[in-house]
């Protein structure tokens, strides 16, 4: 594929790849935000164990 | 405003590959935008939201619509799974914003704006529910492959050089495109279903009036729901559809139509899974029980007599397209957010020499999955069925990230959510973990709904 620099036009300056290299800057998160982020993942870290005990009891019981 | 903390534009010398095959791409949209061309317009702007809806058609999906057929016929469900897809729809329509606005994929935006900490465990929540996800896809195709008397490590191999296949292209248009013929194949259920003499106005009844209402509504109804749900939005399509689009290159000005290929998406998916919801039906009317039923051939050999040879061996082949789409689609999600994660380059416009992370990632899980399902005596049934039920728990935390995103107004500006999107959003993520709590309860203390 030939590739003619006058074309770059086409991407928007944000579109090249190096570009997205530059991170963009940390948000502050409020007591809030913090407090939903911090509940779903207890939700999370109880509700798995809990899918993995469904799991293995479902394992035994077709074995049984 | 985003734009303004961004570096400037390149220098042409600065370009790469991946910039000039989606300068390439976008010429031909810019082209026919100019000349009014909407139809094209669509045509060329259309497959991230196709592909990320009927990839999620796969293969543990297909399966319990099918299980919710032969248990339950007809009935709750279809409008159910209805309004689980206008659930998707709104979920994945906020990916899109966000891929227009920032240019970047979700995993990154995550670390970026809220760090390390919450980016690892979002990601961690990927990997886990991608992987064994991806181990699914190609129990389904081991399945399929069954159903016509091919041995597992033929079906499973072929499907793993099906995936390599893929990634080879190195191109990502060539890629949607290539996926999108085979998504046409999860349309299969719905000659399937056809065949199975559905009644129209008991369907059209069901849809409209929610009816008729399991007599059991306990745990196993319950867990239905669980995956019925987890059957159609899951963490993987977020982190997805949003690369996927930042890879085609699409801009603000492609909102509309990238919110009508979400929509084609919705609409195609929704249809295929109520249509493998009415193929199943017979097994209910014919009282069989499917309980122990481990995988999709099982329907279809079961579906046989009641449907015909033609109708099972559809039913079967779709189980085996759904497998291999949503294989490369989760595969590919994997590479983006893994990659974007550790700051190296991601996208399908990559060659191998810049890709080796991107493209190592997609193989290596691949290669992971495949080896499992091969394992003699691995836990196959117990392994589809949980893992819908898994992909639904993590999806709380995963909307959560989402709508805070949706709501930056530094990352989003003007396409930031309105009152209405919030609403819906946050509906949906009270929703899910409250049935996500349910099953907690339920699996805990199961003599409380009974089974």
């Amino acid at each position: 594929m030939e590739y003619n620099p006058a074309d770059l036009a086409a991407l928007e300056p944000d579109q090249f790849s190096a570009a997205t290299q530059t991170p963009l800057p940390r948000r502050e998160l409020g007591r809030g935000v913090l407090a939903l982020l911090v509940i779903l993942r207890i939700y999370v870290l109880l509700a798995i164990p809990l899918v993995a005990y469904a799991f293995v009891r479902a394992l035994l019981a077709g074995q049984s | 405003m985003l734009e303004t903390t961004l570096a400037s534009p390149s220098r042409p010398e600065d370009a790469t590959r991946e910039d000039y095959l989606r300068v390439f791409d976008r010429a031909r949209v810019l082209r026919a935008r100019a000349a009014g061309r909407s139809t094209r317009l669509l045509w060329l702007l259309a497959g991230p939201g196709v592909l990320v809806m009927l990839g999620e058609n796969d293969g543990p999906s297909m399966v319990s619509y099918a299980t919710t057929g032969a248990t339950y016929g007809v009935g709750f469900f279809a409008p159910f799974i209805l309004l689980t897809f206008a659930m998707a729809f709104v979920v994945q329509e906020m990916t899109v914003r966000l891929g227009v606005a920032t240019h970047r994929g979700h995993a990154e935006l995550i670390f970026q704006r809220f760090g390390p900490f919450w980016g690892y465990f979002a990601i961690a929540d990927l990997a886990f529910g991608n992987l064994l996800t991806l181990v699914t896809e190609f129990i389904a195709v081991q399945a399929g492959g069954l159903f016509f008397g091919v041995p597992p490590w033929i079906s499973v191999g072929l499907g793993v050089l099906v995936v390599f296949a893929s990634l080879a292209l190195r191109r990502y248009a060539t890629w949607e495109r290539a996926l999108m013929v085979l998504a046409l194949g999860n349309l299969l259920f719905i000659p399937a279903a056809l065949l199975a003499h559905p009644d129209g106005a008991a369907l059209a009844r069901a849809i409209t009036t929610w009816r008729p209402l399991p007599d059991d509504m306990g745990a196993a109804f319950v867990t239905l729901i669980l995956a019925t749900v987890g059957a159609t939005v899951t963490p993987w399509m977020i982190f997805f559809q949003q690369s996927a689009v930042v890879d085609k290159g699409m801009t603000r000005a492609d909102l509309p139509q990238g919110r009508t290929d979400t929509a084609i998406g919705a609409s195609l998916a929704a249809i295929a899974a109520i249509a493998t919801l009415v193929a199943s039906a017979p097994l209910f009317a014919a009282k069989i029980d499917v309980s122990q039923f481990a995988n999709g051939a099982d329907f279809a050999t079961a579906l046989r007599p009641l449907i015909g040879t033609t109708g099972a061996t559809l039913f079967a082949l779709g189980i085996i397209e759904a497998g291999l789409l949503a294989a490369m689609t989760i595969a590919t999600s994997s590479s983006y957010a893994l990659s974007e994660v550790v700051a190296s380059r991601h996208s399908l416009n990559l060659d191998f020499k810049h890709g080796k992370m991107f493209y190592g990632v997609a193989i290596g899980s691949t290669l992971i999955a495949a080896a499992t399902v091969l394992i003699p005596g691995a836990p196959l049934l117990a392994m589809t069925l949980t893992v819908n039920v898994i992909a639904t728990l993590l999806m709380a935390p995963a909307l959560l990230f989402l709508l805070l995103l949706a709501n930056d107004r530094f990352v989003m500006g003007d396409l930031a959510n309105g009152w209405r999107a919030n609403l819906a959003g946050g509906t949906i993520v009270v929703a899910i973990s409250l049935i996500g709590a349910l099953y907690g309860v339920i699996t805990v203390f199961p003599s409380l709904i009974g089974k």
